[in-house]
């Protein structure tokens, strides 16, 4: 139900195979860069409304994915389908019209403007969903209310961070892609991102998340997927996939 | 700020651009005198070329250095058209769009290069024009060695003061565009283009189709402004027309002026004039001195003079006279 | 089709021979955006200053411009020394844009500084033995043309040398490989540029009376120039000489051939190495050997 609620603007197409349930397909995707191959045959599903960890040591090839997945690299063989529509090799403009939209590990913002003309950026080119979308709410649930006016190139690593998710959430999206989000955070910080990651998901989004941060992986997610050097090896429950050997093996061993 | 939010532009501004408008339109009835004119009808030309180059690099990011391919082949559309019976006011159009037109050909490929391939990509452009136009002769037939040549022809009735008038009117028109666009949709686009190309991508902006917007608009005016100048001086050939001087000026007006910023070229096409005045004697010497101080500026003032203002606060006191002029007085005034 | 391959011949031999100039002109080009990532756009125009300078000395001391080089190649190299100590290296603190400026506004000095101390009219270095050719079998083959191939092996197993042999050599290569490293191992980044540009200069100096041998010139001669030498590093690929040497050929024959298939056309002459740059650029932006 949940599903058509999100997708329903975009037209499903009939050629493409996903899950009813489904928001996102990642089907057997490969990505080449010169002589390394750094995503192998990768195949996963995103369910509607759920929250999804992202894991694998660094160097995995998760930041990739994620990169496939928003348009900004296109796959050298595969598939990404999006709420039953093909949008593999799409430019990344085009994928966040349609409803994905992502935050970079280390940021990236508009330097010259301030916070508020950040996400204005995303408001006004983000497609038909993100006019008029609520800045001030936005700003509220990401506790940067008192820096809307800073120049970005003013502003701390900190808040730089929460200008990230800030903008990501101003398109509107239906998928949103978090790199690292509590990273660099203290323990005291946790809840709050935590609590971030509740109230995105109570707005009907679907969230896939990388993090590094155990305490937030576990908690804030329903399942995980993990990658070594660019392949599958696990995918379950936190639970599940803490007890993989397989898991145990590429982070440890 | 270089970006507004709002679409209203402020009461006063409006008023105050109108009357320095009429003044500057009066010279010519008034009396002042020749040379006068003649070199602000340079400083307008130079302005307008100024505007168009900063929405490019200052603005977009874009560091093209390709104008004197717009500026010639604006110009020598319009010296043939006059050869085949087209009047010269609509070849001043036709001009402009011919530069528009290639601009818009070149973009595919030429967007596809990044950073110093997308300035000598540009480069390559005047270049292969100059050499195109020293062989390429449709109509006519005099002969000048190399130096392939024509008159602009039927323009003999004009006066110095109706080209004064059709450059102040570019000249104006360029400022206006650039004001508008800084305040609309497009110039969010393209600030944000220019500090993160990636992450204006990602949230939604169209990289390709902002940069030929700017791309489109910056050709036609400053083909706009070279079909101006080919009108008050109408002899064009292909080492006048696709002159690296046409690339010079709006880049000194840029770097002296301040990049980035409205009033940047406003300074910088100014200081430029001048200084051709100062040194029109001196022939050569004369773009070797500017050669030189463009270097000194970039090395020791970079954010040109505009920066230097606004880092100096020089603005502070004058913008305190404006707000209370439109009823918004500051809190520690009152 | 044998007259089809005999016709063929001369204008062959005549590109490749004539590449060894553009090699020459490229390796300073690519020492200096190897190691800073800068593209002189002056470069052109400095070479251009080569030959004047051969071309000055020739008329006030009447020697052989190849015995000028003497004089001219450490005074380019003390000049490019200082140009990039003192302009270029202050511009990369501030933005890669105001360096690239700063080259253009390089550009401008040199080409007025020709123009009002040379007069704009075309010069040629007319030496005794300019024109003269000799016989390989049934071909002709141009001195100067030959000149320039010798001169381009030349300087391309010099510098390669020197960059492998020297300890400033192997310096500029660490640093062009990676700066941070460099750093580290006690290698001044900022003294390294301006050693690396002083031997482009140097370069400069030499394809100078090369290219003035070959061609005749005039100030604003030398953005041409720039342009193909970095078509040369494109295709070739940057750090390759192999490929530079390749790249070389590729515009001498894009010339010659050109003007060959064309019938003499001097515009398809002018502008055909432009458009195969141009293509190089848009169709495959990181060159044809890159990454």
């Amino acid at each position: 139900m949940a599903v058509q609620v999100l997708c329903d603007t975009i037209p499903r197409s009939r050629k493409v195979t996903m899950s009813e349930t489904a928001v996102l397909s990642v089907d057997r995707v490969n990505k080449r860069f010169g002589g390394i191959l750094a995503l192998q045959d990768l195949s996963f599903e995103v369910q509607a409304g759920e929250v999804l960890g992202l894991m694998g040591p660094n160097g995995a090839g998760k930041t990739t994915l994620l990169n496939i997945i928003a348009g900004t690299y296109s796959p050298s063989s595969g598939r990404v389908n999006f709420c039953g529509r093909d949008i593999t090799g799409l430019p990344a403009h085009k994928v966040c019209h349609l409803g994905i939209a992502r935050t970079y590990q280390i940021p990236q913002p508009f330097t010259s403007l301030s916070a508020r003309q950040n996400i204005l950026v995303a408001t006004k080119y983000g497609g038909k969903k993100a006019a008029g979308m609520e800045h001030d709410k936005i700003f509220d649930l990401v506790n940067l209310s008192e820096q809307k006016d800073t120049l970005a190139r003013d502003l701390a690593t900190v808040s730089l961070k929460r200008l990230e998710l800030a903008r990501a959430l101003a398109s509107n999206p239906t998928l949103i892609l978090l790199d690292e989000i509590a990273a660099g955070s203290t323990d005291a910080e946790l809840p709050r991102i935590l609590g971030i990651i509740e109230e995105i998901r109570k707005m009907g989004k679907t969230v896939v998340l990388v993090e590094h941060v155990m305490k937030v992986m576990v908690e804030a997610v329903d399942r995980i997927i993990v990658i070594d050097k660019g392949e599958k090896i696990a995918e379950g429950t936190p639970g599940e996939v803490m007890k993989d050997e397989k898991v145990i093996a590429a982070y440890f061993g | 700020m270089a970006v507004r939010d709002k679409m209203k532009i402020p009461r006063l501004t409006t008023l105050t651009s109108i009357a320095v408008l009429v003044v500057l339109a009066l010279f010519p009835v008034i009396g002042i005198p020749l040379n006068w004119l003649n070199y602000l009808f340079l400083f307008f030309i130079y302005l307008a070329l100024a505007n168009m180059w900063n929405l490019l690099a200052g603005y977009t990011g874009l560091i093209c250095l390709c104008p004197h391919a717009f500026v010639g082949l604006a110009g020598y559309t319009l010296a043939i058209g006059t050869w085949v019976g087209v009047p010269f006011q609509a070849g001043l159009i036709a001009g402009a769009a011919v530069a528009a037109l290639f601009a818009l050909l070149i973009s595919y490929p030429v967007f596809r290069m990044k950073g110093i391939y997308f300035a000598i990509g540009t480069l390559i452009l005047p270049e292969a024009l100059k050499a195109w136009f020293s062989f390429w002769r449709p109509v006519g037939n005099e002969y000048q060695g190399m130096g392939a040549g024509y008159s602009v022809k039927g323009v003999a009735g004009v006066t110095l003061g109706d080209t004064y008038w059709l450059a102040l009117a570019i000249a104006a028109a360029s400022i206006f565009l650039v004001h508008i666009i800084l305040r609309a949709r497009l110039g969010l686009g393209l600030t944000a283009i220019r500090d993160n190309e990636n992450t204006a991508a990602s949230s939604g902006v169209n990289i390709f189709r902002l940069k030929l917007s700017s791309f489109l608009i910056a050709a036609f005016i400053m083909g706009l402004a070279g079909a101006a100048y080919f009108i008050f001086s109408p002899r064009i050939n292909p080492v006048g027309g696709f002159n690296i001087s046409w690339l010079l000026l709006p880049l000194m007006a840029t770097v002296i002026g301040g990049e980035g910023v409205e009033e940047g070229p406003i300074i910088g096409a100014a200081v430029v004039t001048f200084l051709r005045f100062l040194l029109a004697d001196y022939g050569a010497w004369s773009l070797l001195i500017q050669g030189i101080i463009l270097v000194v500026v970039v090395v020791v003032m970079p954010q040109g003079i505009a920066g230097l203002l606004r880092q100096v606060g020089a603005y502070r006191f004058p913008l305190r006279l404006l707000q209370a002029a439109e009823g918004k007085i500051p809190k520690n005034l009152k | 089709m044998e007259d089809f391959l005999v016709g063929l011949a001369p204008p062959l031999i005549k590109g490749i021979l004539l590449g060894g100039l553009y090699v020459v002109i490229a390796l300073g080009l690519s020492l200096v955006f190897g190691v800073m990532k800068l593209i002189n756009v002056a470069h052109g125009d400095l070479v251009i200053l080569g030959s004047y300078f051969a071309w000055a000395i020739m008329g006030w001391l009447g020697i052989d411009p190849f015995l000028s080089l003497v004089m001219g190649v450490p005074l380019f190299f003390v000049l490019g020394f200082f140009v990039q100590k003192f302009i270029i290296n202050r511009t990369f603190r501030i933005s890669l844009d105001a360096a690239l400026i700063a080259c253009f506004g390089i550009s401008i000095i040199v080409q007025s500084l020709c123009q009002a101390i040379w007069t704009p009219f075309n010069r040629s270095l007319t030496t005794a033995y300019r024109l003269q050719t000799f016989a390989v079998g049934s071909l002709t083959i141009q001195l100067r043309y030959l000149l320039d191939f010798i001169g381009g092996l030349a300087v391309m197993i010099a510098l390669r040398e020197f960059l492998r042999r020297t300890y400033l050599g192997r310096a500029i290569s660490a640093a062009s490989q990676n700066e941070p490293v460099a750093e580290r191992m006690g290698i001044n980044p900022n003294r390294v540029y301006s050693f690396a540009f002083a031997i482009a200069m140097a370069c400069a100096a030499v394809a100078g009376v090369l290219q003035g041998l070959t061609f005749s010139f005039h100030p604003v001669s030398g953005p041409p120039f720039l342009i193909i030498s970095f078509g040369v590093i494109i295709i070739g690929g940057l750090g390759s000489m192999a490929g530079t040497f390749i790249g070389g050929m590729i515009f001498g024959l894009t010339q010659t051939l050109g003007a060959y298939f064309s019938g003499g056309s001097m515009l398809v002459q002018s502008i055909a190495p432009y458009l195969l740059v141009f293509a190089v650029l848009s169709l495959r932006p990181q060159g044809i050997f890159g990454r």
